[in-house]
């Protein structure tokens, strides 16, 4: 029971994870931009093919450290082209816009890739049991989780210390005052969808070898990140990440004693939030409004 | 009895204290002004009387009944209504449009699904009043973002009006007006206090608007009350003077 | 007759409503595709009560669409097979979620509000999804059949005969529609417009803003699961595709193409869409990237819709 249960939490952190990493994404372009990126899931569905893609031709490493750069490349055009023009207008023009990506996306990937799951081959020593007790601690699931710690340390290194990170914080609380100091907004807004996508495309290459590659990875995953923001707090980056990891755990744990009710668990906490503290658990007040 | 009486209301965000310990009140028919340079505390002080902000500390009396956490829109039913200082008019409806909504709420028609011949007719006549009020009878039909700023400011008051209020919150009415305008605003005002008895309590930077029209004035700066008394009080008390009066009017 | 010159634009619109299931068929439709536009036009304008009328951004939508959907296709499967009865179950169902959840989610604004419509949306999919006992899961819900309505003096074939079924839910649009224009045209409509326009002075002219949004909520969603019963009396099917998240977003694009604020622009909007999308279906695999594009299209290059167009200036 005990191995069970340690499973299970060890489970549900790798999937937290995930849903932190995908939503953190999604947060830091909310918060800066005020536009919620349906196409989110479309963009790490994307990651995940360009990595598979790559693969042949400059290894795994090369493709876990390439493709989400292009990922983010793609994001930093479709901003530049499309989304730039929707920012003065109501959110509503820039929901529809994703919404008509996310449609977009998931197509294309099906018409280059095919319907059918691929396969995504991770090198042999990362997949073996580092414990014969404990089974489930996979390699590559460490591999993931330890990945996922590095690119949260480091968003969080970059927002602290970098000028960009800090030009994206002060422009999170007031845009206004930032454009004022001279900073170029619009450049500040595309770099930092840029980024936001980035780690949408790494979500991508990491779901990819553990869950396999279907046109509709993206869109199973982003809900969680909603769900995540919403739990977590609207406007906070150290909320949503909390946010993601508890309801990952919470999922985890759930499926000891409830099998069937894991999924919903995370939608049941999101009720409670709603219910008990709208703006989340670490949301700043005058966000919601 | 005052009317409306707030004591020792504070409001402070963080370590700022936009209001510290402000008292006043206000009798049936008075008309108040309160006075002081930007930052005074005035408008904070104003939206804690209109519910749009809840205060850190004190009361606020309206009638007898403690209405400190009465939420903004249940007041306007008892009987408080406000304009604001950047006018807030509902820019692509007409005119008549905007008067007729705060009527029909203000006949507890808000969430009446249908409405009969009579009542119908009755809600045209009581905006007709309003219209010919404040002489936009002629502009009825016009979109209110289209009208002149003064135009605007008028159809803001008259829709407070529209509320049947018992004490009316001005916000700068004259804020950003010519002399013209601000004479019509004026003389508009002098009429609700005068013809219809109203209690009005009005912050205003224009000072000559504040002593044609106030029955008592109360000056505040950073946040405190520095003077309250008739006009020819204020006019001679030195301290307003050096801190405010001096310093030019608008 | 000067009446008839007023809404000589609606009279027509009804002249070709009524007379559709003639003409269709002349011109490469039929007239299931007739029946399919009127029920996604009411679905397109219940939501547009909402997000045109009272300026709210709702994303969740097919949630209480695919209650309506599920209540009608249960009842006649599993419980009594009324048509009647069914679309009863179904509209009261959709009608309970949305007050609910309505009531959890008023406090929300703007994006925020959007993100949790879309939350609540997929929750509700989900549910669909997992239950397959009972909802047939991924399947969908098969084995039952739209059930011909006892009329007490007659009995209205809506099984086998597609116009009869066609002017059916005709009927049912026309009642919804009428309802939502005298609820808009009431002063509960005006106060509606009025928080559209400025949520602030709204309050303080005294209304209860949340309240208000509440009500507007539930009449919306109670609207669009009526759609959602003729949706799956039309198919003799239902399945979690309509709670989708793209089912959400095709109402929204419906009501945006048509043009959000005015009153038969989502029709309009629903009729584009819903015969686009299925010439392009039967032409192309890839469907969904016209539709994504028409989403993207719209957006940058159309955002006031038809009906806006044609009206000539007025604020998005």
């Amino acid at each position: 029971m005990q191995q069970l249960i340690l499973f299970n939490i060890f489970n549900g952190l790798i999937v937290g994870a995930f849903y932190a990493l995908m939503a953190l994404g999604l947060s830091l372009i909310l918060n800066l931009s005020g536009v919620i990126n349906f196409a989110h899931g479309g963009f790490l569905a994307l990651g995940a093919y360009l990595a598979y893609t790559l693969m042949p031709f400059v290894g795994f490493w090369g493709a876990l450290l390439l493709a989400p750069f292009l990922t983010a490349g793609i994001g930093l055009v479709i901003e530049r082209l499309m989304i730039r023009r929707l920012y003065g207008r109501d959110p509503l023009y820039s929901l529809l816009l994703t919404f008509g990506l996310a449609y977009i996306l998931e197509d294309v990937a099906r018409f280059i890739w095919g319907a059918q799951s691929l396969p995504y081959p991770v090198p042999a020593w990362l997949t073996r049991p580092l414990s014969s007790q404990y089974f489930f601690l996979t390699g590559y699931r460490l591999f993931m989780v330890l990945l996922v710690a590095l690119a949260v340390s480091a968003l969080f290194l970059i927002l602290r210390h970098t000028r960009l990170g800090m030009r994206i914080r002060a422009g999170t609380l007031d845009l206004e005052t930032v454009s004022a100091l001279g900073v170029n907004v619009r450049v500040l807004r595309n770099l930092n969808f840029g980024l936001g996508i980035y780690l949408a495309g790494l979500a991508g290459v990491l779901a990819a070898g553990m869950l396999g590659l279907q046109p509709t990875i993206g869109t199973s995953l982003i809900m969680p990140s909603f769900v995540a923001i919403i739990v977590g707090g609207l406007g906070s980056l150290p909320g949503t990440l909390f946010g993601g990891l508890l309801i990952g755990i919470a999922s985890g744990l759930t499926t000891v004693f409830f099998p069937s009710a894991s999924e919903a668990i995370i939608y049941v906490m999101m009720g409670l939030v709603l219910l008990l503290r709208p703006r989340g658990l670490f949301g700043e007040e005058g966000r919601v409004q | 009895m005052s009317l409306l009486r707030a004591e020792q209301v504070s409001c402070s965000f963080g370590s700022l204290k936009a209001v510290s310990g402000v008292s006043l009140s206000i009798a049936p028919g008075e008309l108040r002004a309160l006075i002081g340079a930007n930052g005074a505390g005035k408008t904070t002080f104003f939206n804690l009387i209109s519910g749009f902000l809840p205060p850190t500390g004190g009361a606020i009396i309206f009638d007898g009944i403690d209405i400190t956490a009465v939420p903004a829109h249940r007041r306007v039913g008892m009987g408080i209504a406000r304009t604001f200082q950047i006018t807030e008019v509902f820019p692509d409806l007409s005119v008549r449009e905007n008067l007729r909504i705060p009527v029909e709420v203000a006949s507890g028609m808000a969430r009446h699904a249908w409405l009969s011949r009579g009542k119908s007719a009755a809600v045209m006549e009581r905006v007709d009043e309003l219209l010919s009020l404040g002489g936009l009878a002629d502009k009825a039909e016009r979109l209110a973002g289209e009208l002149s700023h003064g135009d605007q400011r008028a159809i803001e008051i008259l829709m407070a009006l529209a509320l049947k209020p018992r004490l009316l919150l001005l916000d700068e009415p004259t804020a950003g007006m010519g002399d013209q305008e601000t004479f019509d605003i004026t003389e508009l005002i002098r009429k609700l206090h005068r013809e219809h008895a109203l209690s009005i309590l009005l912050v205003e930077h224009d000072m000559r608007v504040v002593f044609h029209l106030a029955d008592r004035i109360m000056v505040m700066a950073e946040g405190v009350v520095l003077a309250d008394g008739t006009p020819e009080q204020i006019a001679a008390d030195e301290r307003v003077q050096s801190a405010y009066l001096g310093q030019g009017d608008s | 007759m000067r009446w008839m010159r007023q809404n000589i634009s609606t009279v027509l619109l009804w002249i070709v409503l009524l007379t559709m299931p003639f003409w269709m068929k002349a011109v490469g439709g039929y007239t299931e595709l007739a029946t399919r536009v009127v029920v996604m036009g009411l679905a397109a304008m219940a939501l547009n009560f909402l997000l045109g009328f009272t300026g709210t951004l709702s994303f969740g939508h097919a949630a209480y669409f695919g209650i309506g959907a599920y209540g009608v296709g249960m009842t006649i499967k599993y419980l009594v097979p009324s048509t009647a009865l069914g679309m009863v179950v179904g509209v009261i169902s959709g009608t309970l979620a949305a007050a609910l959840i309505g009531a959890l989610i008023v406090r929300l604004r703007g994006v925020y509000f959007a993100m949790v419509t879309i939350a609540f949306g997929q929750v509700f999919y989900f549910i669909a999804f997992r239950w397959n006992s009972v909802t047939g899961g991924d399947d969908g819900l098969n084995g039952w059949q739209r059930q011909a309505l006892k009329l007490g003096w007659t009995t209205l074939d809506i099984q086998t005969h597609d116009k009869t079924f066609y002017y059916f839910a005709l009927t049912c649009f026309a009642l919804s529609a009428l309802a939502m224009a005298l609820l808009l045209k009431s002063p509960f409509g005006r106060t509606l417009v009025a928080i559209r326009e400025n949520e602030r002075r709204a309050r303080f002219l005294g209304i209860n803003v949340e309240r208000h949004l509440w009500l507007s909520f539930v009449i919306s969603c109670a609207f669009v699961s009526v759609a959602g019963t003729l949706y799956a009396l039309l198919n003799n099917f239902t399945d979690p595709r309509a709670l989708r998240w793209d089912m959400s977003g095709n109402f929204v694009i419906m009501a945006v193409l048509g043009g959000m604020r005015s009153f038969w622009g989502p029709l309009i909007g629903a009729a584009i869409f819903v015969v686009l999308q299925d010439y392009v279906s039967s032409v192309t695999e890839n469907w969904m990237s016209v539709v994504g594009l028409v989403f993207v299209l719209v957006v940058l290059f159309f955002p006031r819709g038809v009906l806006g167009l044609l009206r000539g200036r007025g604020k998005l």
